[in-house]
């Protein structure tokens, strides 16, 4: 099977320039800042050992070194999601949030907490910032949080490599769902430990876009 | 605006009784109203903290609504609406209050905006620079005093609070005496039954003839009503009410990068000088917005946030921006007001309107 695969960098490091391409022709294929075999030296996201490009039998994976911000992988239409995870849509970056306890109960002085009105809600989005801070946190309206450049819930009229309508997380019975709608860059899902990798997957390390080719 | 055949006073379309006198007011149709074209804070001219505000206050006290549980009729806010508010575009910050717009503050000679009532450096009250410098005619200082005909009171009376019923006329009045006041739910009368409030909520006092209110590190706190178009500082942590809403700003926090030199990856930080969120429980926050250094409006119908479902917000309430450094909220013509959540303990100026649990007073002395 080795040699079968290849990588080549849709849009990425300055150093490196776009457009290379890797033969993943050994058994293990390290991806990182500080890696030997696939370097991305200038991209301060990636952590010196950051992805690993591995065969399992007949099956290409990628396998999440630890690294710091993950390995995001181009969701085909739908994907499954839970709490706690992280997805990309253009340059923004989300987590899925539960909603938090209700603690309106009264204090053991029989004083009532007042606070503002509570919509019901049954998760939210929160975007995450450059440096590691929490931006916008949108609470889910009725069962679904949109995002796009315009008229959703959560708008980036400025984010061009937003579609107008993006993606939508969505509650569906008991589990949530990522849904992509048709956008034109795509939305990406972080990976967890290790994931197998199909002919024309896109993934994100950090700052690079790449591709996946396999070769029957 | 009807004025009261009786008293004189100027009293919002809606009302159905003279907010000074309680007398039976005309009916008036919708016609066009402009909103007094007061300037609180520009052009400074009256002595004292009393200053021009009170008319500024008379001209909108009534459509006050306070607490959660009050019921208002809506067209209330549609005439609300009806008012000509300025700033319906954000201000670009280069539009911003600054440049030859400054003058030394008289206390430690930082250079404050001129529309700022305080100086945001020290907290002196610019207001009594403005009126040593330039002791203009008072416009006309609140001309009768409330006539609500209470019993006598004893003569160890200095203040009162007078309670603002849903329409916004007053009802109630609580007597301040020159030694401390105890308000809260156990101390009876108007506060006994309101769950909101702690059972030691704050004190009253005078300091020489300012009176101070000090929160009891109560539940949820005492808000005082800010002037509009005055900013007012935020500090990390500083909470406001908008409506029903309650918000806490946030200064921002940078995570360090991990010790191999990786940093967080995320969605591009436009410069963000906090963000504000709001508060759903005793540590929990609901929906979150960052601000960028440019400013955000929060309104029900315009800006950047907005309440479509809270009938108290304004089309157009109020901003919070950031200018030389600091995070200011500003309220921007509301009809109900922004309430700061006092830290520790405040002045109360005259005339100011004081939120504790679930009523709403003005403090008359």
């Amino acid at each position: 099977m080795p040699g079968k695969a290849r990588l080549i960098v849709v849009r990425g490091d300055e150093a490196m320039g776009e457009g290379l391409s890797y033969l993943l022709q050994a058994t293990e294929h390290l991806a990182g800042r500080e890696a030997e075999q696939i370097p991305f030296p200038s991209d301060t996201w990636l952590s010196p050992r950051h992805a690993n490009f591995l065969y399992r039998g007949e099956k290409l994976v990628v396998r999440d070194e630890g690294s710091l911000n993950g390995v995001y992988l181009r969701i085909r239409a739908t994907c499954p999601i839970q709490v706690g995870d992280h997805f990309m849509c253009g340059q923004q970056l989300f987590r899925v949030d539960a909603t938090p306890k209700d603690t309106s109960g009264p204090e053991a002085d029989q004083t009532y907490f007042y606070s503002s009105p509570r919509r019901p809600s049954a998760f939210r989005v929160t975007q995450v910032l450059e440096g590691g801070m929490d931006g916008i946190v949108c609470c889910a309206h009725e069962q679904s949080v949109q995002i796009g450049r315009e008229e959703c819930d959560i708008n980036f009229p400025d984010d061009v490599y937003l579609s107008p309508k993006h993606a939508r997380v969505e509650m569906s019975g008991d589990s949530l769902e990522l849904i992509d709608e048709n956008s034109q860059n795509g939305t990406y899902v972080r990976i967890r430990g290790e994931q197998e990798l199909r002919h024309g997957d896109y993934l994100f390390l950090g700052r690079n876009l790449l591709r996946v080719e396999v070769t029957a | 605006m009807i004025v009261c055949s009786r008293c004189s006073k100027e009293n919002q379309d809606h009302y159905k009784f003279c907010l000074g006198c309680g007398a039976e007011l005309p009916r008036q149709s919708g016609k066009p109203r402009t909103f007094s074209a007061d300037t609180p804070s520009g052009t400074p001219s009256s002595p004292g903290r009393t200053t021009n505000a009170p008319q500024a206050r008379a001209a909108q006290s009534g459509a006050l609504a306070s607490a959660p549980q009050l019921e208002m009729d809506p067209a209330s806010f549609q005439s609300a609406r009806s008012e000509p508010i300025e700033m319906a575009d954000p201000l670009p910050p280069e539009l911003a209050p600054l440049g030859d717009q400054t003058w030394p503050c008289a206390h430690c000679g930082a250079d404050v905006p001129e529309n700022f009532r305080f100086c945001h450096v020290c907290g002196h009250d610019l207001h009594e620079q403005a009126s040593g410098k330039a002791p203009a005619d008072a416009p006309e200082e609140r001309v009768s005093a409330p006539a609500v005909a209470d019993a006598p009171q004893p003569a160890t009376v200095r203040a009162r609070l007078l309670l603002i019923q849903p329409d916004g006329s007053e009802g109630e009045s609580f007597p301040l005496s020159a030694s401390p006041t105890l308000i809260g739910r156990s101390t009876g009368g108007i506060f006994a039954n309101d769950a909101y409030l702690s059972p030691e909520h704050a004190e009253f006092r005078f300091e020489g003839d300012q009176l101070v209110v000090k929160d009891l590190e109560s539940l949820n706190g005492v808000y005082i009503r800010i002037e509009p178009d005055v900013p007012i500082e935020l500090f990390d942590g500083s909470i406001f009410r908008v409506g029903q809403e309650i918000l806490r700003f946030d200064a921002p926090i940078a995570l360090d990068s991990a010790a191999d030199g990786t940093q967080h990856m995320g969605s591009p930080h436009r410069g963000y000088v906090g963000r504000i969120s709001l508060l759903i429980g005793r540590e929990t926050t609901g929906n979150s917005y960052p601000i960028p250094p440019h400013g955000i409006h929060l309104g029900r119908e315009r800006g950047d946030v907005v309440f479509l479902e809270d009938g108290y917000v304004s089309g157009l309430h109020c901003r919070v921006h950031s200018e030389v450094g600091h995070v200011f909220l500003t309220d921007i013509g509301s009809s109900n007001g922004t309430f700061v959540r006092v830290s520790n303990e405040s002045y109360v100026p005259q005339g100011t309107f004081v939120l504790m649990g679930q009523q709403l007073f003005r403090a008359e002395y």
